[in-house]
C-alpha cells in the first residue's frame, strides 16, 4: 500500500514542516552566537508573526505586504525585549540571558493573548487555498513558498554574515568578544542585532506557516521547543545546521508517524535526537568546544 | 438619654423572644435564618489557557443561569452566591482551586469542572471524598464511573459512546463499513478511542486508528495513510485548531469527497470560518442547539433552545454555543434535583437520581442511581455548515 506516490507525499510534508523548523532554529543560533545563551522567547516571536500578520491583513488587504509589515514590527519587538530585559543586565552570562528569555516568553505570551485574543487565527495562503498536483502528490502551493521564502531568507542571512560589515562584526563578537571590542567593534549593539534578527527568523516563520496551521497565543512553546531541537540535531550556532536540524526533524517526524504510528510521532522524533546527540554531542554540523584546561 | 434609649429598642425583640422562647419558636426562627443564608455555588472555569475559548461560554451560561434562578427566587428557595476559580487549562491548578472551593469557601454544590475532561476526572474523586455534588459540563465518561466510586458525581454532557452510536446509524445509512478514526492526543480524543473500541466492533464497522497532538501542525502522514487504506469516512475528534488543519490537509488530499465527520467538540462558527471551503462537505455530530430553529415544533427542546438562545445572545452579544448550554445545564439540573428534594442539598443527590425525560437545553435527562449521565444518541443531530450558519443535515 505504500506506494511511490504516498512516499513523495509524506516527503514534501516533512520538508514544508521542516523549512518552517529551520528558519526558527536559525533564531535561537543567531542568539547563541552572539551571547552564548537559549532564547526561549523564539517560539512566542513565531505566534507574533502569524497573529500580528491575521491582524493586519484587514487593513492591507494584501497579504504580501501585510507579512512584510508584521516581520518588521516583531523585529522591533525583538529590539526592544533585548532592550528591555538583556541590556540592562549587570553581568550578562549566558545562563542569566536564558533565564532573562523564559521570563520574556511568558510575558510575551500573556501581552498576545491579552492584545490579539484568545482565538486561533488564520488566513489565506499567498496564492490562495490551492493545491497543484504532480503525479498523484498534492501539495498546497503554500508550502512551495514556505520551501522558497525560506531559501530566500537563508541566502539573504548568509550573505549578510559573509558580506556586510555589520555581518562581520557580529561573527566577530560572537568568535570573542574582548578581541572584538578591541578592534572597535560595538558588541552590546550586536547583541541587539542579534535579537532584531531573532526576531525577524520567528516571525516570517510565523507569517508563512498560519494558512496552513493557524496560529493561536499557546503555540509558541511547542514551535520554540521544535526549533531548539533542531538547532540542536544541526548543531548549535551554525547557519547551515539549522537548515539540516530543521529538515532533519520535520522529515522525522513525517516519516516516523507514516510508518510506525502516529501515537508516537514525537517520541520518535526526540528518540533519534537523543542518538545522534549521543554519538555527535555538538549536533550534526557543530564543531566541538574545544576547551584548554 | 438617646443613647439608651436605643439600647432599649434594641433589646425589646430579643427578650420578647427570650421570654417566648421555648423549643419550637427558637427551632422555628433558626430554620428561617438558614433558608434566607444564600446557596454557596462553586465552579472551576478555564477562561485562560489552551481551553479558554470553552470556558468563556462556560462560565457566560452559568452567569445567565445564576442570574435567571436568583431573579426567580433561586435554588430550592435560596439565593444563589456564586464563586469561580480559573484553572487555566492546567489539572494541578483545577485542584487546588478544587480543594479551595470546599475547604475555604465551603461551597455545597460544584457545576463544571475546569472545561476540560483532565480537569473533571481529577475532580471528581476529591469532591467525591468531601461528599459535595458536583455536576461536571465536561465529557469523558470515567468522570461519573463507576458511579459506586462517583456517587455525588454526575455529567451534564453526552457520552462519546452514545455519539459514536449515532454516527454508526448514520453510517449506517450510507452503508459506509470502512471507516478512519482520526483522534488528538488528548483525553477527549483517547476517550472516544476508547469508546470506538467498543462501538466499532458491535455494529460491524471496520475501524483504523490514528491520532494526532493538539499542537500539531501537519497530519499529511497520518491522512496520505488513511487515503491509502481507502477508508470511506473519516472522523475526526478534537476541540483543538488542528481540526482546521485536519479539514484543510483532508481537502488537499481529496478526501472531501469522501465523508467527513468532527465530532461535537469542534461544533464552532469561528473554526468553520477559518477552515473556509475545506467545510463544505463536513458533517458535525452535534447536540441540537446550533440547529435549534431549524428542529421540528414536536422536539421537547426546541422552546427552550429558542428561549436560552434570546437571552444568551441579548446579554452577551454573541450566539449562544454548546458549551453555554452545558453549563447552564448543569445549573438546570441542580436546580431541578433540589426542587425534588425540597430544597435540601444534603439529598441533592438522591433528586439528582430521580430526574427523568427533564427537557434542558443540550438533550432530554435521566438519571438514574446506575446511570450519572443523563444523555442518550437521540439528543445527537447530525449538521453542516452552509451559509455562515449550522443546519440540521440527519435529524434521528
Amino acid at each position: 500500500m505504500q506506494t511511490t506516490t504516498a512516499l513523495l507525499q509524506v516527503l514534501s510534508s516533512g520538508i514544508g514542516t521542516g523549512a518552517v523548523y529551520a528558519l526558527v532554529a536559525l533564531g535561537f543560533n543567531v542568539v547563541f552566537k552572539s551571547t552564548g545563551a537559549m532564547n526561549f522567547a523564539q517560539g512566542e516571536w513565531v505566534v507574533m508573526g502569524g497573529m500580528v500578520t491575521a491582524l493586519l491583513i484587514g487593513t492591507f488587504s494584501s497579504v504580501g505586504l501585510a507579512v512584510v509589515a508584521a516581520v518588521v514590527l516583531v523585529g522591533v519587538v525583538g529590539l526592544l525585549s533585548e532592550r528591555l530585559t538583556v541590556q540592562p543586565l549587570k553581568r550578562p552570562d549566558a545562563l542569566v540571558i536564558t533565564l532573562v528569555t523564559i521570563g520574556l516568553s511568558i510575558v510575551s505570551r500573556s501581552l498576545v493573548m491579552l492584545v490579539l485574543g484568545k482565538k486561533p487565527v488564520g488566513y489565506a495562503g499567498f496564492s490562495g487555498n490551492t493545491a497543484l498536483s504532480f503525479g498523484g502528490v498534492s501539495i498546497q502551493s503554500q508550502t512551495l513558498w514556505i520551501i522558497a521564502i525560506t531559501l530566500a531568507f537563508l541566502v539573504v542571512m548568509h550573505a549578510f554574515f559573509e558580506r556586510t560589515i555589520l555581518g562581520k562584526a557580529l561573527r566577530a563578537a560572537a568568535a570573542d568578544r574582548e578581541a572584538a571590542a578591541i578592534v572597535g567593534v560595538n558588541v552590546g549593539s550586536t547583541v541587539l542585532l542579534s535579537f532584531g534578527i531573532a526576531a525577524l527568523a520567528g516571525a516570517l516563520a510565523g507569517a508563512i506557516v498560519t494558512p496552513l496551521t493557524l496560529a493561536s497565543y499557546d503555540q509558541g512553546a511547542i514551535f520554540g521547543f521544535k526549533g531548539f531541537s533542531a538547532a540542536m540535531l544541526g548543531g548549535l550556532g551554525s547557519l547551515p545546521g539549522a537548515v539540516v536540524g530543521g529538515l532533519a526533524l520535520g522529515l522525522l517526524e513525517a516519516f516516523g508517524s507514516f510508518y510506525i504510528s502516529s501515537d508516537f510521532k514525537d517520541a520518535i522524533a526526540f528518540a533519534v535526537l537523543l542518538l545522534i546527540l549521543f554519538v555527535r554531542p555538538s549536533g550534526l554540523l557543530g564543531r566541538a568546544d574545544i576547551v584548554k584546561v | 438619654m438617646q443613647f439608651g434609649r436605643r439600647s432599649f429598642l434594641k433589646m425589646v425583640p430579643a427578650a420578647a423572644l427570650t421570654a417566648t422562647g421555648t423549643g419550637t419558636v427558637a427551632g422555628l426562627w433558626s430554620s428561617a435564618a438558614r433558608a434566607a443564608e444564600p446557596l454557596r455555588v462553586g465552579s472551576i472555569l478555564s477562561v485562560t489557557g489552551p481551553a479558554a475559548f470553552l470556558g468563556e461560554d462556560m462560565k457566560a451560561g452559568l452567569e445567565l443561569a445564576v442570574d435567571e434562578f436568583n431573579a426567580a427566587g433561586g435554588m430550592g428557595g435560596r439565593k444563589i452566591e456564586w464563586t469561580y476559580y480559573d484553572a487555566e487549562s492546567q489539572t494541578q491548578k483545577g485542584i487546588t482551586a478544587t480543594r479551595r472551593l470546599i475547604s475555604q469557601d465551603k461551597v455545597e454544590v460544584i457545576l463544571s469542572g475546569g472545561n476540560m475532561s483532565g480537569i473533571a476526572l481529577a475532580m471528581a474523586p476529591i469532591t467525591n471524598a468531601a461528599k459535595v455534588p458536583f455536576i461536571s459540563s465536561e465529557g469523558a465518561l470515567a468522570i461519573v464511573t463507576p458511579v459506586a466510586e462517583r456517587q455525588y458525581v454526575f455529567k451534564s454532557t453526552v457520552d462519546d459512546g452514545d455519539v459514536l452510536e449515532r454516527i454508526a446509524d448514520y453510517l449506517d445509512k450510507k452503508k459506509i463499513k470502512k471507516v478512519a478514526l482520526i483522534a488528538d492526543t488528548s483525553g477527549f480524543g483517547q476517550g472516544a478511542v476508547g469508546q470506538m473500541k467498543i462501538v466499532g466492533p458491535k455494529r460491524g464497522l471496520d475501524v483504523m486508528y490514528e491520532s494526532f497532538a493538539p499542537s500539531d501542525t501537519d497530519m499529511m502522514p497520518q491522512l496520505t495513510r488513511i487515503r491509502d487504506a481507502g477508508a470511506e469516512a473519516i472522523i475526526c475528534w478534537t476541540v483543538t485548531p488542528a481540526g482546521v488543519v485536519f479539514l484543510k490537509q483532508a481537502q488537499q488530499l481529496g478526501l472531501d469527497k469522501k465523508t467527513l465527520i468532527h465530532s461535537y467538540g469542534f461544533v464552532s462558527a469561528d473554526y468553520m470560518k477559518l477552515a473556509g471551503d475545506a467545510a463544505n462537505t463536513l458533517l458535525l455530530a452535534s447536540l441540537k442547539l446550533p440547529v435549534g430553529d431549524q428542529l421540528p415544533d414536536s422536539d421537547p427542546l426546541k422552546a427552550g433552545i429558542l428561549k436560552l438562545m434570546k437571552a444568551y445572545e441579548a446579554r452577551f452579544k454573541r450566539p449562544a454555543s454548546i458549551y453555554a448550554a452545558e453549563s447552564y445545564d448543569a445549573a438546570l439540573l441542580a436546580r431541578e434535583a433540589l426542587k425534588k428534594v425540597g430544597g435540601d442539598v444534603s439529598k441533592l443527590t438522591q433528586g439528582m437520581e430521580q430526574i427523568k425525560d427533564f427537557p434542558g437545553i443540550s438533550g432530554v435527562f435521566t438519571f438514574s442511581a446506575e446511570r450519572h449521565s443523563g444523555l442518550s444518541k437521540q439528543d445527537i443531530v447530525l449538521v453542516n455548515w452552509r451559509d455562515g450558519r449550522f443546519n440540521l443535515a440527519d435529524y434521528a
